[in-house]
């Protein structure tokens, strides 16, 4: 139906010879024609200024007494029913096969051999002929051997050979390398057989080349190839084991590197912590001392950190800024984040020094005491650190002496006693941090010594204060 | 002829294949050979002949038994003889023998009509090639000829042409790589663990096991007994046979039983994992019939491990697998990657149960993993024993192959040393 509106939209009229079909037609079962089987006759025209829709019902509706789809009632050789006659293929005439002979124009003795062939081809090309494909070898002559080929690595009766060899084995040089004449002749490698045949070729096709024109050249480099060809021997040769082992060394080197970043992550967080408790310390310090001797130092490090880690570290309280009264102690109050083993240092903490958990909330004791909060916060948080490092170090001095028995690690103590400067060599360090395990040992011993004393520092000032 | 894709042409062409064991004879384009005759002929020394029959060849006081039916009748003082050494024709007056009866016989048609291509060792030499390239031309005056590598064949057998061909057969058991449709023939490896040598081993364990081997032609009754009991049969009466016929029949039982009883085991032979194999039945001719059990495990086992041999120094034998690595690793290196992918096992005796998939677990066990390895092996067993024929039967009917035969104008214009030029 749709195929009809679209006509109809478009006001065409369908040309009679494509609906009108012919019983050969129909035999050759073209399905495009079987769709269009609505004869002339049948199809009634839309009278002019009726609309599609109205004329789609009333066309519909008057298919059914004009039989367009219903069943004939007397059996037709139209071929319109559901079943198809079956389609008459290859209704030409049969050609004939017949056991002739033929000549080869690939074969160049004109040896005659037979075969069966169709009548109709006779005399023809033979149709494979066509596949005698050779590849081209170039000839040489006497004088251009004696002027431009010679060779002193190569007689003549041996570049002969070569070019024979090429000609037969169509260039195959793992096969030509096979048949070299090795009675006659040095053995040669494949390598050596394709330069000499390239080397040939270009100088040929520089010789002949007319003057101006620029030939064109077949590279090969004969070294390159030696040289790949060495290596692939060795790659071949490996044996299980040395395949075993080089897995397991990359394996080995992909966990060492693994190490290494775990570790940097490691130290970026140390850092974070010793950025925090100088910032604490620095904050207080300098409103005391401000022409310090380490201080420009100091202050270089801050700034190299804070930019690497801007977060800090102990408790947030949150500031109150809302409109309205309120009770002040709410200042006082520790913000839910920090977890239940911060929570429970503080009270430890709290109880050693003697004080209330929850002292009177002045303004001035609000802010010292949630100042001196956040100090423990970061105390703990600084030995925690200190605990793993201390750690991390047994290990290593483990594994030191597993790997080099009978020596114990030579750790120089750090001497000098201020962490920051301390801090700072190391940070140049970290560049180079190793990749060895063993390596690294003095690096973190160093930084160990000197978290060691941060907050050996850090809890000196903070009992002063308290 | 009309697609690009089919590239046959018939041209009526006979493919010849001498194998170790047999010889297969049959037209070009077809499947399997029209004929396959042993390789072994029965000679008889004595001229006194009484009648002729198709199977008997008179020559100069000889006479000669070809074929199955001919060849396994016991008669007094003939000696069961095979024409081919190594692999090469070595006795050329049988084997002109044996082409004049397989084209009366398994032909029926005249020489001069049919080209004919001929398989031919990998390692033959120059001279045995030129006398049968003259005795084809001058004896049999064929139109054309073509003497093919049977490695080769085996190989577009098997789709390739290139590729490292393992032909386990009777005489030996060889690694030949073949690259672009060329043997390469210097990295050639060759080794007597093949067919015949597991008939040995065979018949080794047979005196050990004090078993008495009767072959059928002299055995007239039998009664059915238990197993493990001593067989009741009756003797035929026979003329007095040779020891070389006897042989010959004995070797035959031999390779029934390898066939039906052997077994190759996955993993290298252990005395206590043997024990959990199963036992498979085997009844002689004679009826006398046991199960066996580890010992067919142990017989093929020699061939992945010469260090089983007993009476063998370990080291002078080459195992399949040995053969195979050895063979590539002479090959350039460029080449050995598309050798190792695609091993193409070829022969009867690879027909043992289990034989390719032990060679693959070797192999795998001795290559790296970069290096990709892919077994290609027949499943049917005229596929695989017929290989050569096969590949000769598909190189013989293919359009483009025309015009490689050596044509008898060539032969007349360059005589027998053509072979060499034309035949790589």
């Amino acid at each position: 139906m749709s195929g009809m509106d679209v006509h109809d939209i478009l006001e065409l009229d369908r040309g009679p010879e494509k609906e009108f079909i012919t019983k050969d037609a129909l035999m050759n079962s073209d399905k495009k024609k079987k769709l269009a089987r609505k004869s002339d006759a049948n199809t009634f025209k839309k009278p002019e200024g009726m609309h599609r829709e109205l004329w789609g019902l009333l066309w519909t509706d008057n298919r059914f007494p004009c039989n367009k789809d219903a069943p004939p009632l007397i059996p037709t050789d139209t071929n319109q029913g559901y079943k198809q006659m079956k389609a008459k293929i290859g209704s030409s005439k049969v050609r004939p096969w017949k056991w002739m002979p033929f000549t080869n124009p690939a074969r160049k003795d004109g040896a005659i051999f037979h075969h069966w062939r169709r009548v109709a081809d006779e005399g023809k090309d033979y149709p494979f002929a066509r596949f005698n494909k050779q590849p081209e070898v170039p000839v040489y002559s006497d004088l251009e051997y004696q002027q431009h080929l010679h060779d002193d690595n190569w007689s003549r009766q041996e570049t002969d050979h070569l070019f024979e060899l090429c000609k037969r084995f169509s260039l195959r040089f793992v096969v030509m390398y096979d048949r070299w004449d090795r009675d006659k002749f040095s053995s040669r490698s494949v390598e050596d057989l394709k330069e000499r045949y390239y080397n040939i070729c270009n100088k040929l096709v520089k010789v002949r080349a007319p003057h101006g024109a620029e030939p064109k050249i077949r590279a090969y480099d004969a070294e390159h190839e030696r040289k790949r060809k060495s290596q692939l021997i060795k790659l071949f040769e490996r044996t299980t084991e040395q395949v075993e082992e080089e897995e397991k060394l990359i394996e080995e080197l992909k966990k060492i590197e693994l190490r290494k970043k775990e570790r940097e992550k490691k130290t970026q967080d140390l850092q974070k912590l010793i950025t925090a408790a100088d910032s604490n310390i620095d904050s207080r310090k300098s409103d005391k001392k401000k022409a310090s001797k380490k201080f420009p130092q100091t202050q270089k490090l801050h700034k190299e950190t804070t930019a690497l880690t801007p977060e800090t570290t102990g408790i947030k309280f949150p500031d109150f800024k809302q409109p309205g009264a309120y009770v002040r102690s709410q200042k006082m109050k520790l913000p839910a984040t920090i977890g239940q083993k911060k929570t429970k240092a503080i009270e430890q903490v709290l109880e050693e020094m003697g004080i209330e958990y929850n002292p009177m909330p002045t303004d001035e004791i609000t802010g010292h005491f949630n100042e001196l909060r956040q100090d423990i916060v970061l105390l703990y948080e600084l030995k925690l650190a200190l605990a793993t490092c201390d750690y991390e170090l047994e290990t290593l001095k483990h594994q030191y002496e597993v790997l080099n028995p009978g020596k114990t690690p030579d750790v120089p103590l750090p001497e000098t006693p201020d962490p920051l400067v301390d801090i700072g060599q190391r940070d140049d360090d970290s560049s180079r941090d190793n990749i060895d395990v063993v390596g690294s040992l003095t690096p973190n011993r160093k930084r160990k010594a000197a978290l060691e004393s941060t907050t050996a520092h850090l809890l000196k000032k903070m009992k002063n204060r308290v | 002829m009309s697609g690009g894709v089919y590239g046959g042409d018939e041209v009526g062409a006979i493919v010849l294949d001498f194998g170790g064991y047999s010889i297969r004879a049959g037209y070009a384009g077809e499947d399997t050979p029209k004929a396959e005759i042993p390789s072994s002929v029965g000679v008889l020394e004595e001229a006194e002949a009484v009648m002729e029959t198709d199977e008997i060849k008179k020559d100069g006081g000889r006479k000669y038994f070809i074929d199955t039916n001919s060849l396994r009748v016991p008669r007094k003082g003939m000696e069961v003889q095979a024409f081919l050494k190594d692999g090469m024709i070595d006795n050329w007056d049988i084997f002109e023998s044996v082409l004049d009866y397989t084209y009366k016989r398994h032909i029926q048609s005249e020489s001069q009509e049919h080209p004919v291509m001929m398989s031919e060792a990998s390692w033959n030499s120059r001279a045995k090639r030129e006398r049968l390239t003259e005795i084809m031309f001058e004896k049999y005056n064929v139109p054309a000829f073509f003497l093919c590598k049977n490695a080769v064949l085996s190989a577009f057998a098997n789709g390739r042409s290139t590729g490292l061909v393992v032909d386990s057969g009777a005489t030996y058991t060889t690694a030949v790589p073949v690259y672009d449709g060329y043997v390469l023939g210097q990295a050639i490896v060759k080794s007597p663990l093949a067919g015949d040598f597991i008939s040995l081993e065979c018949r080794k364990l047979m005196e050990e096991l004090n078993i008495d081997v009767i072959p059928p032609y002299m055995i007239a009754s039998k009664e059915p007994v238990n197993e493990n009991q001593a067989p009741k049969w009756k003797k035929k009466e026979i003329p007095e046979v040779t020891s070389s016929f006897h042989n010959y029949m004995v070797k035959d039982v031999l390779q029934d039983f390898a066939a039906s009883v052997l077994q190759v085991s996955d993993v290298p032979y252990e005395e206590s994992g043997a024990e959990s194999m199963p036992c498979t039945p085997y009844e002689f001719p004679n009826g006398f019939h046991r199960d066996f059990a580890e010992d067919r495990i142990k017989i093929p086992e020699m061939l992945f491990d010469p260090s089983q041999i007993k009476d063998v120094p370990s080291n002078s034998m080459l195992s399949v697998g040995h053969v195979i690595t050895t063979s590539v690793g002479m090959c350039d290196i460029d080449i050995r990657p598309s050798l190792y992918s695609s091993l193409i096992v070829v022969g009867g005796n690879s027909l043992l149960n289990g034989f390719s998939d032990r060679l693959n677990r070797d192999l795998s066990n001795k290559l790296t993993a970069n290096m990709r390895l892919k077994l290609i092996s027949a499943t049917g067993t005229s596929e695989r024993r017929f290989s050569t024929w096969i590949g000769g039967s598909i190189l013989a009917s293919l359009g483009s192959f025309q015009q490689m035969w050596i044509s008898k104008q060539e032969y007349d214009e360059g005589g027998k040393s053509c072979v060499e030029k034309k035949c790589p």
